[in-house]
C-alpha cells in the first residue's frame, strides 16, 4: 500500500488572454479531477506550491482561493464528512517534491485519503530590466492512498550553501515620479530575479551528487532506475544531467515543448508526459528529481512494486 | 518510512491525535522569541496618520504598544534570532534539527522587501548551523507557524524524523506605516493593519521521551467560502504591503463555526473544555477575543480556566502571535508543568487551527530556573 498519483494535469492557457497564476492553477485542478474521475469535495488537503504571481498577494495562501474556486468544502461539511485544508508551500522548482513529502506523510497516516497539490506561475511584475526565465504555465496532481502496491516509498533533499546566492529572486521597492503617477501613490515593488552566470551548471553538477548519495543510501544505483522524472524540464538541464547519471534518454519523462519552460509546474508536466505514455505504470522504480534555487535538490522515489 | 494508518476522517478537521492513531509520544520542547527593541505607542502611532481620523485604537483593541524593527532587521533576523533563543531553550542542538520549516507571511532579507527565493528556510538554517535539516517554506497567514507544527507532529509520529524546527519573522509593521497613510475612519478595511506589531518565534517539536506529556490533539481546516475576507499586496504607497480586512464579517464567521470545531477537537482529546487550563486564541484584539470565547463557551456550556491576552504589550504579531504569548507565560512561570494549554490559530483563508498539549518538562528551562 502506498501514496500514488491518481492524475497529473499541466497547462499553458487558462483561457484569458493574459494568463494568472490563479485562474491556471484552477484550470490544471479542474482537469486533474476530471481525469481522476474525482470531485472537489474528495480532496482532503490542497497545497499550492507555485511561486511567481501577477499580484504577489501575500495573504491568504493562495490555496484557499483555489479551493474556493474550484468548490473543495467551503463551509461547514455535514456530521461526520470532512473539510478540506490548504495552504501554500514555497521551495521554488523543489516545491512539488516537498509537497508530496508531507501529503504522502499526511496519507500514509491516515489523516487525509486524497491530496492535492497546484502549481502556477505568471510574469511577477519585474524591473524594467529583467525577463522571467519562465513561461505561464500550471499544474495539478492528485495523490491517493489504496491497496495497489504503487506509492512513494523514500524520499531525499540536500542544500549545497557555497551556491546560495547564484539564483535569488524578491521584491524591491521602486520610487515612482512623474506625471502618470496617480495621486497618493509613491512607488511600486517590483520583482528582481538574478541568476548568475554558472547556475545551471551547478545545478547540474548538485542534482547528480545528490542523486548519487540518494541512491546510494538505498543500496540503489542508476541502472535500477526504469523512469527519471526531472524539473526544470528545460533540455540543457536535463541532457547533460542524464548523460552524467548514465540515464539512457528513452528513460527520461520529457514533456511537450510547450512546457519545457514551466517553472514549478514542470514536475508535474514531466509526470503528465509520464502517465500519457503509459511509462509510469511500466516503470518499476521512478526517480523524481527537482533541483533549484538554494541550491537545493529534492528526489523522490516512487514504485510500482514494494522494494 | 514506518506505516501508521489510523482510522479514516470522520471529522472536518484534518486532525490528528492518539485516538486517530497519530501524534502520540510528539511534544513542543521549547519556545524562542525575538522581539526587536524598537518600540511604537499606539498613541504615537495614531498621531502620525495623514488625516485626522479620531480612531480610538487603544481602547477599541487593547493594544498600548507593539515592538517594531529599527536598522538592519528584517524578517531574516527576527526569524534567525528566534530560532537562537529557542535552541537556548532547548536540550537540543541545531544539529539535531531534521527538518526546518518557515511560515512567515513577511520574508524581508537584506535588500528585497519581500524574498521569494531561494526560501527564507535555508538562510535560517545556515546561519543557526542545522545543515542537515530539510528546509522549506509556508505561508498560510497568521496559522502559520501551527501549520508547520501540524506538519512536523505528523512526521514525528511516523517516524521519519524525530525533531524539527518550524521559524518565523514577521517585519510587518510596514502595514501600519501604510495604513496611517490613507485611513481616514473606524470603518477603514485597513483598520486591522494598524493593530501589526513586528516578532519573530520559533519552536522545537521532537518524540517525546517514554512517559512524557505532548501533543493530544491537532487539526486545520479552511473555511474557503470566506477566502477573500482578509487580504494582502504589495503597496504602492510606501515600501511593504497593504491589508484590506472585513473584519467584523470575519469574526461573526469566525464565532459561528468555531463552536463546532473546538468542540471536535476536545472530543477528539477526551477533555472537557473546563479541563483546558489556558487557551491561548490568535491575538487580534482584546474586544475581539473576548467576545468570541464567550460566544463559543455559551455554545459548548463550559469555558477554559483563563484565556490569554497579551496584546497591550505587542500588539497581533502575525504568524508568530501563539507562541509569543506561550513564551511569555512560560517565562514569567504563569504556565506550569502538567497544566493544558490548547491553541487556537485563526486567519485569512479563513484558516482555523488547533492544538491541545500538556506541558511537562519545557518549563524547566525558562523563568527564574533558567
Amino acid at each position: 500500500m502506498g501514496a500514488h498519483i491518481e492524475a497529473a494535469s499541466a497547462l499553458t492557457r487558462d483561457g484569458w488572454r493574459k494568463p494568472s497564476a490563479r485562474r491556471l492553477a484552477d484550470a490544471a485542478a479542474r482537469a486533474c479531477l476530471a481525469h481522476a474521475g474525482r470531485q472537489p469535495g474528495d480532496v482532503d488537503m490542497l497545497i499550492n506550491a507555485g511561486v511567481y504571481r501577477e499580484d504577489n498577494m501575500g495573504e491568504p495562501a493562495l490555496a484557499a482561493l483555489i479551493q474556493e474556486d474550484i468548490g473543495a468544502n467551503l463551509g461547514q461539511p455535514p456530521i461526520g464528512e470532512h473539510g478540506t485544508f490548504s495552504f501554500d508551500l514555497i521551495n521554488g522548482t523543489c516545491g512539488v517534491i516537498s509537497a508530496i513529502r508531507v501529503e504522502t506523510g499526511f496519507l500514509r497516516s491516515g489523516v487525509i485519503r486524497l491530496g492535492a497539490i497546484v502549481t502556477s506561475d505568471v510574469e511577477p511584475g519585474l524591473t524594467d530590466r529583467g525577463t522571467a526565465p519562465f513561461r505561464p504555465a500550471g499544474g495539478a496532481m492528485l495523490l491517493g492512498w489504496d491497496d495497489s502496491p504503487a506509492g512513494f516509498t523514500d524520499f531525499h533533499a540536500e542544500t549545497f550553501p557555497e551556491y546560495e546566492d547564484l539564483f535569488v529572486s524578491g521584491l524591491a521597492w521602486q520610487e515612482r515620479h512623474g506625471r502618470r503617477v496617480s495621486r497618493g501613490e509613491s512607488g511600486q515593488s517590483l520583482m528582481v530575479i538574478d541568476a548568475k552566470p554558472g547556475y545551471r551548471e551547478r545545478l547540474a553538477d548538485c542534482a547528480e551528487e545528490a542523486t548519487r548519495r540518494f541512491l546510494s543510501r538505498l543500496g540503489m544505483d542508476i541502472g535500477d532506475i526504469d523512469l527519471l522524472v526531472p524539473a526544470p524540464a528545460v533540455p540543457d538541464f536535463v541532457d547533460p544531467l542524464r548523460v552524467r547519471l548514465g540515464v539512457p534518454g528513452d528513460r527520461v519523462a520529457y514533456v511537450a515543448e510547450d512546457l519545457e519552460k514551466a517553472y514549478t509546474t514542470a514536475t508535474v508536466a514531466a509526470l503528465q508526459a509520464a502517465v500519457k505514455s503509459g511509462r509510469l505504470a511500466e516503470a518499476r522504480s521512478t526517480l523524481m528529481l527537482a533541483a533549484g534555487a538554494g541550491i537545493t535538490v529534492t528526489l523522490a522515489l516512487y514504485r510500482q512494486t514494494p522494494p | 518510512m514506518s506505516e501508521i494508518r489510523g482510522k479514516q476522517p470522520g471529522h472536518w478537521l484534518a486532525l490528528e491525535s492518539p485516538s486517530s492513531g497519530g501524534s502520540s509520544g510528539c511534544r513542543i520542547e521549547s519556545v524562542g522569541v525575538k522581539l526587536p527593541s524598537g518600540r511604537l505607542t499606539t498613541r504615537d502611532l495614531m498621531g502620525r496618520t495623514s488625516h485626522r481620523t479620531r480612531i480610538q485604537l487603544e481602547r477599541l483593541t487593547g493594544i498600548h504598544e507593539r515592538h517594531v524593527v529599527g536598522p538592519g532587521e528584517s524578517s531574516f533576523t527576527l526569524a534567525a534570532g528566534a530560532a537562537r533563543d529557542c535552541l537556548a531553550h532547548s536540550q537540543r542542538q541545531a544539529s539535531d534539527i531534521e527538518m526546518l520549516i518557515n511560515t512567515s507571511i513577511t520574508r524581508s532579507k537584506g535588500r528585497s522587501s519581500q524574498s521569494f527565493e531561494p526560501p527564507l528556510s535555508l538562510y535560517v538554517k545556515h546561519a543557526i548551523g542545522a545543515s542537515a535539516a530539510v528546509n522549506f517554506d509556508l505561508s498560510n497567514a497568521c496559522a502559520g507557524m501551527l501549520t508547520g507544527v501540524f506538519i512536523l507532529q505528523d512526521a514525528i509520529s511516523r517516524g521519519e524524523i524525530s525533531c524539527g524546527m518550524v521559524v518565523s519573522g514577521e517585519y510587518i509593521s510596514h502595514l501600519s506605516w501604510n495604513a496611517a497613510k490613507q485611513i481616514r475612519s473606524v470603518f477603514s478595511k485597513q483598520l486591522a493593519s494598524l493593530t501589526l506589531g513586528d516578532a519573530g518565534a520559533a519552536v522545537i517539536v521532537e518524540r517525546a521521551p517514554e512517559g512524557a506529556a505532548g501533543i493530544d490533539v491537532i487539526g486545520f481546516t479552511t473555511l474557503a467560502e470566506h477566502s477573500r475576507l482578509c487580504l494582502a499586496f504589495p503597496s504602492t504607497v510606501g515600501p511593504g504591503a497593504q491589508m484590506y480586512t472585513k473584519s467584523r464579517t470575519l469574526q461573526k464567521v469566525a464565532i459561528e463555526d468555531m463552536a463546532p470545531l473546538v468542540a471536535e477537537v476536545i472530543g477528539e482529546a477526551g477533555v472537557d473544555l473546563t479541563e483546558i487550563d489556558y487557551l491561548i486564541p490568535h491575538q487580534t484584539s482584546a474586544r475581539a477575543i473576548r467576545q468570541g470565547t464567550q460566544a463559543f463557551a455559551e455554545r459548548l456550556g463550559a469555558k477554559p480556566k483563563h484565556v490569554v491576552v497579551n496584546l497591550e504589550e505587542y500588539g497581533n504579531t502575525s504568524s508568530t502571535t501563539l507562541f509569543v504569548a506561550l513564551h511569555k507565560y512560560l517565562e514569567e512561570q504563569r504556565i506550569r508543568k502538567g497544566d493544558r494549554v490548547m491553541l487556537l490559530a485563526l486567519a485569512s483563508g479563513i484558516e482555523i487551527g488547533m492544538a491541545i498539549f500538556t506541558i511537562d518538562s519545557q518549563v524547566d528551562h525558562y523563568g527564574r530556573t533558567h
